[in-house]
């Protein structure tokens, strides 16, 4: 009986202390947290963002890190699991102590550990285009919001594919029906499309039965009038979706697809001969071109030492991040998070695109959206560009419960929920 | 196999023993998180005390696996969805105590349904605004929907893997249904940005601490009521149901009553755990729901030692424990040993890890009892 | 291009009367030239108006240089803007002059640039071709080029069209012309009964183009003509809803197929040998990561064998994973006989590490694995789409379930293995090496999920997480088809397939999945052993 209490008490000692070991290391390192999963069912799409981010703290070190001392990132895999995505960024945070975490894929990740982050009030730089009606302190949003994605590729459809009749297709979860919400008012608002030139579908994630599906969307687009479809369907359901569009016959031509999730990594899965004409709406194609764009795709090529490997948005999205975040320390003079996010508002650096962007007060950033249409090569041809860059609008005028809201992280309003008919800032801040 | 011996002999030592570490583990834990100032080395951070938190709940949860595999044969694959059933009934809590601090400020209706557009709060929300409620609501609800499927499927006498897998249909079928955003549980999200429960904010160290407690008592109670049960004579028969249940209903009893009566408890222990979870974990999500999770807590149990209650609660805590150690030192091949684990476990201690120490202190007491001093021994 | 469109049908009918005026054309030589060289300058929108001067011109000479364009291969050279018809080449694009065919040697890419196209321009481009082809020799052009133009449906092919018509040999081609003609002139201000004689002709196409075009007139006409339009939508729709029905049968019949190759390997592992092998899964993706081997060195060194790269891939398949199959029994299952339960926990590790391996391997993004041509695209069987894909997928699992049953039922090695399964002391006692056996049982089921790995790449991702998104599925059918009995397997999958296609249009995707799960639920309560219960003393271990 004695033998079991002492060996359980060696095994908590044990445990205490490889769960503090990490406490008492020296702090001659700036230490970068990375979350991302690597294994389950994000691994697919997350891993990458690992490794770009690995490669972009191996350049700064080779510049001489920010402040004069290296950085040192830590990787962590929170393995597609949302409870564990908090509990890894608390782990980052209060035992690894790093000074700012990049990483999330899915909304459900960035909501599980947006609470860590501001309880423990350090920053997250969150690559992907996400469904808006969000603004944390302590975030910043780096991918598109919808009106930097979703809206300018409807706009594109209607203008340039003279397209009168919608399919919004999506995967059940809140990015496409935040977004179909967002795009059904603005259709039916500002394009004066009638509810019934309008259909809305969901399915499940990783649905690979689209027989019916695709045969809807054909019935739908036979209905004398120039149809489109828009997808928010999600990464791995893309593949099995445009193979059934394929043999099904739709072509670009009759029945255009323009996609909101599907990017060169998901295309490199794919036979695109098919694809051809289809289109996606992002603020990166591999295509750009442009000279930081070819280094950038040069560097990762030989870092992954890979050469068939492409480039993509949320990729960008992390270059624009991180190089943000070394510019505000740098203003700021240490990375310490409450200077860093005072002193990032307003940073603006080269995207790969051959422009700038700036952070906004709103912690959303500034991006110019590209329609591009898909080649036999998997790569996207740019067809259309917004005239200038978009900023981000954290709260959607297109949904009754955030037409009136704002954000502003700027003192002395400092506030991500700001509703401006009531002149309060409505949840945590007040 | 577990036997009698051992529920007569010393197996009450033993569960002295592993109430009494609960109570330490639980009272040093808290004392030095609260206690201590946060520079000292004594500190335990409230990291470590959000994952015994959690470590505990999966503790009580794989115990209700035990209960219904180890010591009546029904192996469940579906023990998730009670256990994500418990946390969504405590998360809706949550979620109405958040009140006008969502993000829209709305003081009814989540987030979620704000912007979903949403009118008014759906019929089954009502109600979780009341602790009461909720609590009732976290028991009841995996009980009611073990007692209907248990109902239908002992008396049908649907047994072995046919069960095992109808269980998975169920949690799959759950986890499916959750994923659709129009059943008004969040969708994908789910549930989150708790603010404060019972009046505490969920993010103070004291309410961690409490959590904390009041999950380490709830896995007391949960043992005690297994032990209890197992040691009765009611679960004499249950065993007998597990080992030959042919010839325990041919005796006379109805064996799908029993299975019944304890597929229903174990399932409330389930709901428990989860209710406990959430709050300490701070979301709740269809994919608590996925069959992956109910094969993994089956697994703690075998690791632990199928049968022997406290392996059951060795098992959860080990594994997760190795695996919150893996995904942050071995990202890229944590799968490769968790999975290797898995295999040797199974190949070289068939019966778990109390199986083994079981095994091994039979052989020491053979040893001594051949030799001149034998002692009275207590079996373990 | 309307204006030009008369004179160029009359100077195309023309060449067509007297082949020796034909001449005459070369002296525009210059002129075409210059035309194709404007494609080199300005958007999209300017593009769509050379597209149309080069249509206009009706000299079927262009057409080459039309179809390089849509097929995205027309290039031009960045000094002198001089547009040439490209192929890849070693050492950048192999040239070729548009309007002779010539070879024009070889430059490299930096020095050449694309001319882009959209989809609008897709559209125009299909368009002129097929006004530019309707006269075509090979009837299969002929063919497509009377489809594209019932699809553009531009007015001013009227003339063509009937000209066309008169001179079509072909009765198909000429249906086709017909009903082209037939939609043009819905879009003409014809006389009313010419219209409603038009609508005719499209109600006897019958398909959903159809439709379009009669619903499209139906929204623009008044009087008679609506009402006529509006009846004939209704005639067609109806008719289209009968054939739905029997589409949705295919649909639930191919998911069935899907089903079943994804299931019977494990109808084996589990159902036969009683090993709940939560590993299957994962054999399944090993083959198709096997056919992805197979193609990338294909690809690399024998591109001429692609198109039998998946006849190829199913044998090696088969003897990859069947080989993995078997190491594991004798490694691991081998020492769980007895102890099914245990079987679960132990290829459940091992599906972690093996799904682990494959993303260490092959990294954790997709897989591209191409399609050969006899399995894309699709053709009209009445209004039935039926994709070859699909169709070659539900052949292949009958094959694959019905070689498996006289393996089983017919060869000694079958007899043994069912004489294990059955009674193993009995059969070792007989003098079977039940060893061997079990492995290569296990072997045997492992084979076929990879086999079934192959089929599945054609139509899913190819990724590490392939395996896992159909191990549930697989389990259903067989507890639900009966463990130990192929016959149920085959019946489960196919009825699980129907069934869910047929929820799908109503309670939606998700809805319909969980209601398929909530009625298997229900019907193992009904029958505790499946829908072919195995009979005899088996049932009570």
């Amino acid at each position: 009986m004695k033998t079991y209490f002492r060996g359980a008490v060696a095994a908590i000692a044990v445990t205490a202390a490889v769960m503090t070991s990490n406490v008492v290391q020296a702090a001659d390192t700036i230490k970068v947290g990375i979350l991302h999963s690597l294994s389950g069912t994000m691994a697919i799409s997350e891993t990458t963002l690992k490794d770009v981010m690995l490669m972009l703290i191996e350049e700064q070190n080779k510049k001489g890190g920010v402040l004069g001392k290296k950085l040192e990132p830590v990787v962590v895999d929170p393995a597609s699991n949302w409870p564990l995505f908090a509990e890894k960024a608390r782990e980052l945070i209060e035992v690894k102590k790093v000074d700012v975490v990049f990483g999330c894929w899915t909304s459900v990740s960035r909501k599980s550990v947006l609470p860590v982050f501001e309880e423990l009030n350090s920053i997250l730089f969150y690559p992907v285009q996400y469904e808006g009606e969000e603004s944390q302190k302590n975030v910043f949003y780096t991918g598109a919001a919808p009106n930097q994605q979703a809206i300018p590729a409807v706009d594109y459809l209607a203008e340039a594919e003279g397209v009168k009749r919608w399919v919004l297709a999506g995967t059940d979860y809140v990015y496409p029906r935040t977004t179909n919400k967002i795009l059904e008012t603005y259709l039916k608002e500002q394009l004066g499309v009638a509810a019934d030139d309008i259909m809305i579908n969901y399915t499940p994630f990783g649905h690979s039965d689209w027989q019916t599906i695709v045969a809807d969307i054909k019935k739908f687009g036979s209905a004398g009038k120039k149809t489109a479809v828009v997808s928010t369907i999600n990464g791995d359901a893309n593949v099995p979706f445009y193979k059934e569009l394929a043999n099904q016959g739709i072509k670009a031509e009759d029945i255009p697809v323009v996609a909101f999730s599907v990017g060169e990594e998901e295309l490199a899965g794919l036979d695109t001969g098919p694809l051809v004409g289809h289109l996606a709406a992002w603020n990166y194609f591999m295509s750009a071109d442009t000279p930081e764009n070819a280094d950038f795709i040069k560097k990762w090529k030989s870092f992954i030492k890979n050469d068939k490997r492409v480039t993509n948005d949320p990729m960008e999205a992390h270059y624009i991040g991180f190089n943000m975040w070394v510019k505000a320390a740098e203003i700021a003079g240490t990375t310490e998070a409450d200077a860093v996010i005072d002193a990032i508002t307003g940073v603006t650096v080269p995207n790969l695109t051959g422009g700038y962007s700036a952070m906004m007060p709103n912690h959303h950033i500034t991006k110019p959206v590209l329609i591009g249409e898909i080649q036999a090569n998997g790569q996207f041809e740019t067809v259309s560009e917004t005239p200038g860059l978009v900023p981000g609008d954290a709260w959607s005028d297109f949904l009754p419960g955030s037409k009136d809201l704002i954000s502003d992280w700027r003192k002395p309003l400092a506030c991500g929920n700001f509703n401006v008919k009531t002149g309060k800032c409505s949840g945590k801040g007040s | 196999m577990m036997t009698m011996k051992f529920i007569q002999g010393g197996f009450d030592r033993r569960a002295v023993v592993f109430l009494g570490l609960l109570f330490l583990i639980a009272a040093v834990v808290s004392f030095l998180n609260l206690a201590m100032e946060p520079g000292s080395t004594f500190h335990v951070s409230s990291y470590t005390v959000a994952l015994i938190g959690k470590y505990l709940c999966y503790a009580l949860l794989a115990l209700s696996v035990d209960l219904v595999w180890g010591f009546c044969g029904v192996l469940s694959l579906g023990h998730a969805a009670f256990f994500a059933l418990g946390g969504y009934a405590m998360g809706m809590y949550l979620m109405r105590q958040i009140g006008t601090r969502g993000v829209y400020g709305d003081p009814v209706l989540p987030d979620f349904m704000v912007f979903l557009n949403w009118k008014e709060l759906p019929w089954f929300w009502y109600g979780f605004d009341q602790f009461w409620f909720a609590a009732l609501m976290v028991l009841a609800v995996p009980g009611v929907l073990a007692f209907v499927f248990g109902w239908f499927a002992f008396r049908s006498r649907v047994t072995g893997v046919y069960l095992s897998i109808i269980t998975q249909a169920l949690t799959f079928a759950l986890m499916l249904a959750f994923f659709r955003n129009d059943m008004g549980f969040g969708g994908n999200n789910g549930l989150t940005d708790f603010k404060d429960i019972l009046g505490f904010d969920v993010q103070a160290d004291s309410t961690r601490v409490g959590l904390l407690i009041a999950s380490a008592v709830a896995l007391a109670i949960g043992f005690i009521i297994c032990k209890a049960l197992v040691n009765s004579k009611f679960g004499k028969v249950l065993i007998a149901v597990r080992d030959a249940e042919s010839r325990t209903r041919f005796l006379g009893y109805r064996p799908e009553n029993y299975k019944l009566l304890v597929w229903t408890l174990s399932a409330m222990m389930a709901g428990v755990a989860g209710a406990l979870y959430v709050p300490q974990v701070g979301i709740i999500n269809p994919s608590e729901f996925t069959p992956a999770n109910s094969i993994e807590a089956v697994i703690w149990v075998a690791v632990g030692g199928r049968g022997t209650l406290v392996g059951a609660t060795i098992g959860a805590v080990l594994v997760n424990f190795g695996k919150t150690l893996f995904t942050g030192i071995l990202p890229e091949f944590w799968l490769f040993a968790l999975g290797g684990l898995f295999i040797a476990v199974t190949l070289f201690l068939p019966k778990g890890i109390m199986g083994a120490i079981d095994g091994y202190m039979a052989k020491r007491k053979a040893a001594k009892d051949s030799g001149p001093e034998a002692q009275p021994q207590e079996g373990d | 291009m309307a204006r030009y469109l008369h004179s160029f049908v009359l100077f195309l009918a023309l060449i067509w009367l007297i082949p020796g005026l034909a001449a005459p054309a070369h002296a525009a030589d210059d002129d075409l030239r210059a035309k194709i060289d404007a494609l080199a300058s300005g958007g999209f929108s300017q593009t769509a108006k050379q597209i149309q001067d080069l249509a206009a011109t009706g000299d079927d000479r262009v057409v080459p240089a039309l179809q390089a364009l849509l097929a995205g291969k027309l290039y031009f050279k960045k000094a002198g803007k001089q547009v040439f018809i490209t192929e890849k080449a070693s050492g950048g694009y192999a040239l070729t002059d548009p309007l002779t065919g010539e070879s024009a040697g070889t430059l490299a890419r930096g020095a050449l640039k694309k001319i882009r196209v959209n989809n609008r321009l897709r559209r125009e481009l299909k368009a002129a071709l097929g006004n530019l082809t309707l006269l075509s020799k090979v009837t299969a052009v002929r063919l497509k080029a009377a489809e594209a133009v019932f699809k553009s449906q531009d007015p001013d092919t009227l003339e063509a069209l009937v000209s066309a018509i008169s001179k079509e040999t072909d009765d198909g081609v000429k249906k086709v012309l017909e009903q082209a003609h037939a939609a043009v002139l819905l879009k003409t201000d014809a006389a009313e009964a010419d219209k409603i004689a038009a609508l005719a002709v499209i109600e006897d196409r019958g398909d959903r183009d159809a439709l379009s075009v009669v619903i499209a007139t139906a929204a623009q006409a008044e009087g008679a003509l609506k009402a006529a339009a509006e009846k004939t939508a209704t005639s067609i729709r109806q008719n289209l809803e009968l054939w739905g029905a029997a589409q949705n049968i295919w649909y639930g019949l191919s998911l069935g197929s899907v089903l079943l190759l994804a299931a019977i390997g494990l109808a084996i592992t589990f159902g036969v040998m009683g090993v709940i092998n939560m590993a299957h899964g994962e054999m399944v993706m090993i083959g198709a990561y096997v056919t992805f081997m197979v193609q990338e060195v294909i690809r690399t060194s024998m591109p001429g064998l692609f198109e039998y790269s998946l006849l190829i891939s199913v044998p090696l398949a088969f003897l990859v994973a069947g080989a993995i199959g078997m190491a594991v029994e004798r490694c691991i299952i081998r020492f769980l006989y007895g102890r099914p339960l245990e079987t679960l926990l132990a290829t459940w590790g091992l599906s972690l590490a093996l799904q682990q391996a494959v993303r260490t391997i092959f990294g954790p993004s997709n897989r591209e694995v191409g399609t050969p041509d006899y399995m894309s695209g699709a053709f009209e069987l009445g209004h039935l789409t039926i994709t070859y894909n699909r169709l070659w997928i539900i052949v292949f699992s009958l094959v694959v379930l019905f070689a498996l049953m006289a393996v089983l039922k017919k060869t000694p090695l079958g007899l043994q293995m069912r004489a294990v399964t059955q009674n193993r002391r009995m059969a070792g006692a007989m003098g079977i090496r039940t060893n061997w056996v079990d492995a290569v049982t296990f072997g045997l089921g492992s084979g076929i999920a990879g086999i079934a790995g192959v089929a599945l790449s054609q139509i899913d991702n190819v990724s590490p997480n392939l395996g896992q998104s159909y191990i549930i599925d697989s389990f259903m059918v067989v507890v639900f088809g009966g463990v130990g009995n192929l016959w149920g397997t085959l019946v489960g999958a196919m009825t699980l397939g129907v069934a869910n296609k047929f929820l799908e249009p109503y309670a939606g995707a998700v809805l319909g999945k969980v209601l398929v799960l909530v009625f298997i639920i229900l019907f193992i309560q009904k029958r505790p052993r499946g829908l072919f219960a195995l009979k005899g003393r088996a049932i009570e271990s």
